[in-house]
């Protein structure tokens, strides 16, 4: 059987791509897929421990969404949405997340406002040596109104996200003092 | 509704001739031109990138009249960075979580089989 699940690897980036994570897990890639995709199961293990599912539709098709909410142990409560645009089963799911409320809106974070207020998401699902390596790539979807103005519609990279080194470069710059 | 800070800082960050020119002014602050000099890019274009950047909070720009030294602001990219790290640990949970799941419903199913 493969071997017991290496621990992230974590966060790789590399150049021109988006925020990079990836893992493998010891299971056959279609039961990967189905775990990400049917909403029984994602009830087990997408939300914190200690919260509760209170509510969960799926609507599994690019433009359906699936809406979430949980419970916290305090008894608060938050939203979740994915709005997928790609499915290709067993191997891709792009989606747009973002926290949401009990209507089906897309809100901020409830307790941080300069979270991103989408998130673009890429889950790809590869078989490797009888188990399956998932890689998560995200980044920010809400651009600046004005950045896209001030470059024009041609300026692909903003669109694509931002990437390559940039955890690197924040981690540096960010302990970088100008003498 | 509005971009948030962190998608703004992102968006600036998207760039890899932004990313180049705070990567010179980590070493410290700089003129347009001196920025200028390693891309093949005209000075106009290189003062639009410096106003996303500055925008974005993530230079700062001295006022003096002729000579408007950039210098980086490390402080934005800490937000970033912290941002990063939390995202980071939000995914490394929840796929541990991910792997509990998993590894107990193929239990369960090599079970099931052993009794039939």
């Amino acid at each position: 059987m493969a071997q017991s699940n290496a621990k992230p690897d974590a966060a790789q980036t590399s150049a021109g791509q988006e925020f990079v994570i990836t893992r493998s897990f010891d299971a056959p890639r279609e039961l990967v897929f189905k775990a990400f995709t049917e909403p029984e199961r994602m009830k087990q293990w997408w939300g914190p421990k200690g919260f509760t599912v209170i509510a969960s539709k799926m609507d599994l098709r690019p433009g359906g969404f699936y809406h979430y909410g949980m419970r916290a142990p305090d008894g608060s409560t938050m939203w979740g949405k994915m709005v997928y645009r790609e499915i290709v089963r067993p191997e891709r799911i792009v989606l747009v997340n973002s926290f949401s409320d009990e209507a089906g809106n897309i809100t901020r974070h409830p307790m941080s406002p300069n979270w991103p207020l989408q998130m673009l998401s890429t889950f790809l699902f590869a078989e490797h040596d009888g188990g399956t390596i998932l890689t998560i790539k995200w980044s920010p979807l809400d651009a600046d109104e004005t950045e896209r103005a001030t470059f024009g519609s041609g300026h692909e990279s903003m669109r694509k996200g931002w990437g390559g080194t940039l955890d690197q470069l924040a981690a540096y710059l960010a302990k970088a003092r100008p003498d | 509704m509005p971009a948030d800070r962190l998608s703004t800082t992102f968006a600036a960050l998207a760039d890899p001739t932004r990313r180049a020119i705070l990567a010179r002014l980590a070493l410290g602050e700089s003129s347009v031109t001196e920025l200028a000099k390693p891309f093949e890019m005209s000075l106009p274009a290189v003062s639009k990138h410096l106003k996303v950047l500055e925008r974005a909070g993530l230079i700062a720009r001295g006022r003096e009249a002729q000579w408007r030294p950039c210098r980086i602001e490390p402080g934005a990219l800490k937000v970033v960075d912290d941002w990063l790290e939390r995202y980071r640990r939000c995914w490394d949970e929840r796929l541990d979580r991910l792997d509990q799941y998993l590894r107990a419903v193929q239990t369960k199913v090599r079970r099931r089989g052993r009794r039939t």
